[in-house]
């Protein structure tokens, strides 16, 4: 009984862990917001620094020009949760005028 | 009281626990390590999209050495970007690494088509009108002599064609034409004049290709006049000859460039490069060179026998690309660019001296030149264009033009996708 008992709790621990530590469906949903939202930023030639909420996502929107460069705009883009902590991030150089 | 087999039961149980555990760790590290994977590959393609902009709008000549460097001053984001002049081209190399993680690309651009210089056709004014006969179909925007389009009566034939001679707007040429790009054509004219060094003979393998990532690969024939038969070659390969040049239709030419002082394209000869000489281009009928293709004669010192500097095309020869002739010295004996019957050229045309278009030719693209000529048996007429079509609508809206030409606007486009992983 001892045994059995004591191969549980080890058992229970580990699928606690695994389950802590694997990657969380939210993270990846973000990170193809952030995709998605990149890819509209491409095709539009009026990106402006924004915040915009979709869902449970709050994204962040920072656009400047990249190394005074007037043809290529540096994108940023933040995703934060509902607990307003940040869950993925992407960065790019894109064309000013597409 | 408990029973004997007790301590069995629990030791299967604790081992089938065990294996699930296990089970889950290794489900839960693959899955772990293949998102790693995702996600760099991601991150590492944002980057290669990055450099590939940075690339295509750089003005100055930064990148024609190779540079690494830190996109956002960030962990895994670096790049590495290189862009190499090639013929009338440029090829960029794009590679974005990441801990052992690299992927690279590398492609051919060129410049968009400036709308407000684009003309189907542009004719310099020398004080004579232009003269259509025959089913000769012009359409697209003109810049023509002030003297005027008229329809004349050749062989026998009458002007056919359109009442309102070129379908599209009129305009005024100038005595001369827009010039080419100055940096391009010193470029040229290095590759002409420097000393080149390189292999002397092709290998004898039926295959040659070399990577845009390495360094080029140079052959040069020197006064040995060769001909290059049953082999592919592709890549970042160029030929140098002092002589003629000759392709046979056994070979197969994909994206390299060749510098000759004559050139011979033998009959069925199917491939797409950039082909650049000094005195003569011939290519002989039925031969295919597709998109993006260039033939060039470039003058920048006067031949010790003077002749004409020429380009010509046989029958049934379908171009895709640009055809342009140079003349540094603008010497009396212009250069000539000759369409044979049923050629078809998609693309540019460009010519310093001549062009001379025969029966049935057809350029769906634009032409650029000093004056035209047709000849029959008897007569050679000047600035006549018999049964020919030019039509700038015909092309592709997605064409690319070389940097050389004037009507190439500011904004670079990739051309062609070359190599990936």
């Amino acid at each position: 009984m001892v045994i059995i008992v004591i191969v549980f709790g080890i058992a229970m621990m580990i699928y606690t862990n695994v389950l802590r530590l694997s990657l969380s469906v939210k993270k990846l949903k973000a990170q193809a917001l952030l995709q998605e939202t990149m890819l509209k930023a491409e095709l539009s030639s009026e990106n402006t620094t924004q915040s915009v909420t979709t869902g449970d996502f709050r994204i962040e929107q920072e656009v400047k020009p990249y190394q005074d460069n007037a043809g290529l705009t540096e994108i940023h883009l933040t995703a934060f949760d509902q607990n307003q902590q940040k869950i993925a991030e992407l960065q790019k150089v894109i064309n000013s005028k597409p | 009281m408990i029973k004997a087999s007790a301590l069995y039961i629990v030791i299967i149980i604790a081992l089938v626990i065990g294996l699930l555990c296990s089970s889950l760790i290794v489900a839960a590290y693959l899955y772990r390590i293949q998102y790693q994977k995702k996600f760099r590959q991601d991150q590492l393609e944002n980057n290669i999209s990055s450099g590939i902009n940075i690339l295509l709008n750089s003005t100055d000549t930064s990148f024609t050495r190779e540079k690494t460097f830190s996109l956002f001053s960030n962990d895994m984001d670096s790049v590495f970007i290189q862009k190499i002049p090639w013929g009338v081209y440029d090829i960029g190399t794009i590679k974005a690494f990441a801990q052992r993680d690299t992927l690279f690309k590398s492609f051919s651009f060129a410049n968009t088509i400036d709308s407000t210089k684009w003309a189907a056709l542009y004719l310099i004014d020398e004080d004579r009108p232009f003269s259509l006969s025959g089913k000769t179909t012009i359409r697209g925007d003109a810049y023509i002599p002030k003297a005027g389009v008229q329809a004349a009566y050749i062989d026998n034939k009458a002007y056919e064609g359109d009442k309102r001679f070129i379908i599209g707007t009129k305009h005024n040429s100038e005595r001369k034409l827009p010039s080419l790009d100055e940096k391009r054509l010193k470029q040229f004219e290095q590759y002409f004049t420097q000393a080149n060094t390189g292999d002397s003979t092709l290998s004898k393998k039926d295959s040659l290709q070399n990577s845009f990532l390495r360094p080029t690969h140079v052959f040069n024939f020197k006064k040995t006049a060769k001909t290059i038969e049953n082999i592919y070659i592709s890549g970042n390969v160029t030929l140098f000859s002092d002589t003629t040049l000759t392709i046979d239709s056994t070979a197969v030419f994909k994206n390299i460039q060749v510098y000759a002082r004559a050139i011979i394209v033998k009959s069925g000869f199917h491939g797409s490069c950039q082909l650049f000489a000094t005195d003569s281009i011939r290519v002989e009928q039925n031969c295919e060179l597709s998109y993006p293709s260039c033939l060039g004669v470039l003058r920048f010192k006067s031949p010790v026998v003077n002749f004409q500097a020429k380009v010509s095309m046989g029958k049934n020869v379908s171009f895709s690309g640009l055809i342009f002739t140079y003349d540094k010295m603008d010497s009396q004996l212009k250069p000539l660019i000759i369409a044979d019957k049923n050629v078809k050229i998609t693309g540019q045309v460009y010519s310093h001296g001549i062009v001379q278009l025969n029966d049935k030719s057809e350029i769906d693209g634009s032409v650029f030149t000093s004056r035209f000529w047709y000849k029959n048996s008897f007569t050679l007429f000047e600035n006549y264009l018999i049964n020919a079509t030019i039509n700038s609508k015909a092309l592709s809206p997605y064409y690319l033009s070389s940097g050389l030409l004037p009507v190439s606007g500011k904004k670079k486009k990739v051309l062609q996708w070359l190599e990936a992983n």
